[in-house]
């Protein structure tokens, strides 16, 4: 085979000059993909990678963020985290908040898309009304029901109290307060779960319900039978990913209870938040990171195993 | 049976309604109290209907937050984010659907992981990195952490896979030069995802509250939501009526844009629920 | 001379896999040249080949006297039609012609005149302002043409632009593609799977199968006298009867290495029909099925030889089960070794 620039130059018509760029040419067209990727790639190793890493790093130090000496603890920050009662205290909270507002949110959200399956103007309306929330900022929701859950003069007190009940301090009794944060949480996020359970109805084939229907299954026999075990991957990628946002609960909390009353309703993100910027202690902040980033780690790694296998209940 | 009991019409007639009013009346309970004086808002039992409407909470809030500053800011961060996320998004993805390069399958995992990891544990090391280049308060730290994203690679690089061999040849074979091929082919094609990256990307911005309370330290830089907030901290307690007006202020544009483009905000909200 | 050569042309995937082993082929200025055969024969590697969509892994394409190897698609002078026509379906039909012309920077006016020339042979003036989306696939097709003719390329490459369309649409566009051919004057060459296509439409036929050629000649040439078995059967509907005739008795006229004779469906008639002189081989058997095709009918024999297939235009249908007596004329048969080459008499 002819190699040679000149050979090639005379039988194609280009210039040796036309050869050699073509020659600098196919170096920029190893390194484009590259090129193309940098960009993007630069903002998640900086901007998430490296904290992780970094999280972890500053989890082994004691420091209070203004003085430039760190002092090397090793895990002696997790040993004091795992002997402080208030970090369980915080780490129940935050727990029994994930499993309540999945639970409901959940149920409810089962219960509506399977209400609200038909296509019918009405329940259309239904749909996008109950979705609504979702796409309003949290900030915002909090406000509202901040004044909704006021003690004295709110609404929310005003309804209870048509029935007979006594004012309660949604936010104020430590008793309840939690659980106050639960129903908002589950009043925001119940129309997007039931969008998305609907979404997956709607794809299950009509015929397996006229067959059915002809093997003479009632209603309940249907449901656990048939739409359960067809619904039952979405169902769990929602329980995944609902999960994963309420161990992450902070801005309910900072604007409607900061923490209280009496740690009541502190998590997890609100102590890294109050160790890390009103008591300035970084590292043991850092740590209650880290026990942040395995848990959501756990989850995550079941939500990409389910991916890989999609689930079905028997 | 209770079940068949709510299915049924009449059943089914009130629970509609039940449905409308946890969902809808939280809504209508906001904007009437923007519209109640400080002394009806504190009414027991609350009037349904005011007896008396007025502006000047509006006026108020605007007053006691310098309103147009945040609003201005969350403006400039959102579409600054809207942009630089265009930038490094239409690339990557391109990359990634249309070239074959070693360590593809790597870089794009290295997307994917950064995927899941949440501001709630960046903040605090991001917080440290910042402040140790001295850009707290500006406004690269609200943006550049969110000048990508990798869930918009992930959807862009489908799109983009699908465009059919056969177009690009056909193009190439029209002199068509690779970025001429983008602008022509691939990105028309790609439109309906563009948008819904927009849109996902516009509403969250807009509504986030956590990244511009965590990373600032003072009012230069901070957006609505957070602006909004310190409504609540007036010295001789809480004035409802002013903080409702400026919740209706802070809500509103995200309304108007839902309800314009309902359909497609739906869509791009559930598809990400079984992506 | 828009001539287009392979010396030693060579396609493989990887190590292990080659489509294409040693191709040597000259395709004339001018021709409208099909490469026809059946799936997977790489007859759509060689397209690509010549359009700078594959490259060569060994040997060389000269077109037009320039060694080709190393050119880029864009600038070999030539036009494509694709199978799926590959139009842009976000550009109006204006926009998907002037495509190639807008990125060469031709003026404006230039480009109007391309066009308008290129309509009007294409019958396309009123769609120029719409989507290819609102088209019907013969107006694909169409749009698709122009494009490539808008360009007054040396050659033109259609991948199986037939394929999509309904029946009578690609009879309509068969004739309208020789048309076009005639009138251009320019070299096609065109890939099909389909023989009829080819043999309707080709001046020179290339038949390939496993990425070799097994035979290049005119439409008549390969019809009246095919090279090999795979030739003989290919062409022509319905396929040539064949059969091994290793243990049937000896005729003194069959050539010695001949393990192998066939003849066409159409050059069967019935006994009734023949006349004392001629030197024929007779058949007999019963009517299995029959085919009506309006003008003629295909039937098929069962005899102690095989299953024959013959084609009469006879207007009155024979019943099933019917036993016939059918014969063959001699030098209606074609003669294949055991290599499946043909033999040819003297």
């Amino acid at each position: 085979m002819l190699k040679n620039e000149t050979a090639i130059s005379s039988m194609t018509n280009k210039t040796v000059s036309d050869v050699r760029k073509n020659a600098g040419h196919s170096v920029w067209k190893k390194i484009k993909p590259y090129a193309f990727v940098a960009p993007a790639l630069s903002i998640f190793l900086i901007f998430s990678i490296y904290p992780a890493f970094r999280i972890i790093d500053l989890s082994l130090y004691q420091w209070n963020l203004v003085s430039p000496a760190k002092d090397f603890v090793g895990f002696q920050n997790y040993v004091n985290l795992f002997h402080d009662p208030e970090f369980f205290e915080t780490l129940r909270n935050t727990i029994l908040y994930t499993v309540l507002t999945v639970g409901l949110s959940l149920s409810l959200s089962l219960f509506l898309a399977i209400y609200l399956k038909n296509d019918t103007r009405v329940n259309r309306f239904l749909q996008r009304l109950i979705f609504s929330p979702y796409i309003v900022s949290l900030a915002s929701i909090s406000f509202l029901w901040l004044w909704l859950m006021n003690s004295d003069v709110g609404f929310l007190n005003y309804i209870i109290s048509l029935f007979g009940i006594g004012k309660v301090d949604w936010l104020g009794n430590p008793h309840v307060a939690l659980f106050s944060l639960v129903l908002i949480s589950v009043w925001k996020t119940a129309g997007y779960n039931t969008l998305i359970v609907l979404a997956s109805l709607q794809v299950i084939p009509k015929h397996l319900y006229e067959a059915a229907a002809l093997d003479h299954a009632n209603q309940w026999r249907t449901f656990r039978k048939i739409t359960l075990p067809m619904i039952s991957p979405t169902l769990f990628f929602i329980t995944i990913v609902d999960i994963i946002s309420s161990f992450k609960v902070f801005e309910t909390i900072q604007i409607m209870t900061d923490g209280g009353p009496q740690n009541a309703t502190n998590t997890l993100v609100f102590a890294i938040y109050e160790y890390g910027f009103k008591f300035y202690k970084i590292g043991y902040a850092s740590s209650i990171g880290v026990v942040l980033l395995v848990i959501i780690s756990i989850f995550t790694i079941l939500y990409f195993r389910g991916l890989a296998s999609k689930v079905h209940y028997q | 049976m209770l079940f068949s009991m709510i299915f049924h019409k009449a059943g089914r007639c009130v629970m509609n309604t039940l449905l409308a009013l946890i969902f809808f009346f939280p809504f209508y309970w906001m904007v009437i109290t923007s519209f109640k004086t400080l002394g009806d808002t504190v009414l027991f039992p609350p009037e349904l209907i005011p007896s008396t409407i007025q502006w000047q909470s509006y006026i108020d809030a605007f007053k006691a937050i310098p309103f147009l500053h945040f609003l201005g800011n969350s403006l400039i961060v959102t579409f600054s984010i809207l942009i630089l996320q265009m930038f490094t998004i239409i690339p990557a993805a391109y990359a990634f659907a249309r070239y074959e390069f070693k360590g593809s399958r790597f870089l794009f995992g290295i997307a994917m992981v950064a995927m899941m990891i949440p501001v709630q544990l960046t903040f605090l090391p991001l917080f440290i990195l910042f402040s140790q280049l001295g850009l707290i308060n500006s406004y690269a730290s609200l943006i550049l952490p969110f000048a990508s994203s990798a869930f918009g690679i992930f959807m862009l690089r489908q799109a983009f896979k699908q465009v059919p061999q056969e177009l690009v040849e056909a193009a190439r074979m029209d002199h068509a030069s690779e970025w001429r091929i983008i602008c022509k082919v691939f990105l028309p094609l790609a439109r309906p995802v563009l948008v819904t990256l927009a849109l996902l990307t516009f509403i969250s911005t807009w509504n986030d509250y956590f990244w511009p309370l965590v990373l600032t330290t003072s009012d230069a830089v901070r957006t609505l939501p957070v602006g909004i907030a310190s409504l609540r901290n007036v010295e001789s307690g809480m004035y409802y009526n002013t903080l409702m007006a400026g919740n209706v202020m802070l809500i509103l544009p995200i309304m108007l844009v839902f309800l314009y483009a309902q359909k497609q905000i739906i869509k791009a909200f559930t598809y990400m629920g079984d992506k | 001379m828009s001539e287009i050569v392979f010396f030693h042309a060579k396609k493989a995937y990887d190590s292990k896999k080659t489509v294409i082993e040693d191709l040597n082929l000259v395709i004339p200025d001018g021709s409208f040249t099909v490469l026809v055969g059946p799936s997977g024969c790489g007859k759509s590697t060689t397209l690509r080949m010549i359009a700078g969509l594959e490259s060569l892994s060994d040997g060389e394409l000269v077109m037009d006297g320039r060694r080709m190897n190393e050119v880029a698609p864009e600038d070999r002078d030539i036009a494509m039609v694709f199978q799926n026509f590959a139009l842009y379906p976000t550009m109006t039909v204006r926009e998907n012609i002037e495509f190639g012309l807008v990125n060469k920077k031709i003026p404006r006016e230039e480009r109007q005149k391309l066009i308008a020339d290129v309509v009007e042979t294409v019958r396309l003036a009123e769609y120029l302002d719409k989507n290819p989306g609102e088209l019907s696939g013969g107006q694909r097709q169409r749009v698709a043409l122009a494009r490539a003719m808008v360009k007054k390329p040396k050659v033109f490459l259609m991948d199986e632009p037939l394929s999509n369309l309904d029946a009578r649409l690609r009879n309509e566009m068969r004739t309208e593609l020789i048309e076009l051919h005639k009138r251009l004057q320019t070299t096609f060459v065109y890939v099909t799977h389909d023989q009829t296509e080819a043999m309707s439409m080709a001046t020179d036929i290339v038949l390939m199968s496993n990425g070799v050629i097994r035979q290049k000649d005119a439409p008549i040439k390969i019809y009246n006298d095919p090279n090999n078995i795979f030739a003989a059967q290919f062409i022509g509907t319905p396929a040539m009867n064949m059969f091994d005739i290793r243990e049937w008795p000896q005729h003194n006229s069959i050539p010695e290495q001949a393990r192998y004779m066939g003849f066409r469906p159409s050059r069967v008639h019935l006994a009734q029909e023949a006349t004392a002189s001629m030197d024929k081989m007779d058949f007999q058997g019963r009517i299995l099925t029959h085919e009506f095709f309006g003008s003629e009918i295909i039937y098929r024999v069962e005899t102690d030889n095989g299953i024959l297939s013959f084609k009469t235009f006879h207007k009155d249908e024979l019943p099933l089960d019917m036993e016939v007596q059918v014969y063959v004329e001699k030098r209606d048969c074609y003669f294949f070794d055991d290599k499946q080459n043909r033999v040819r008499c003297s």
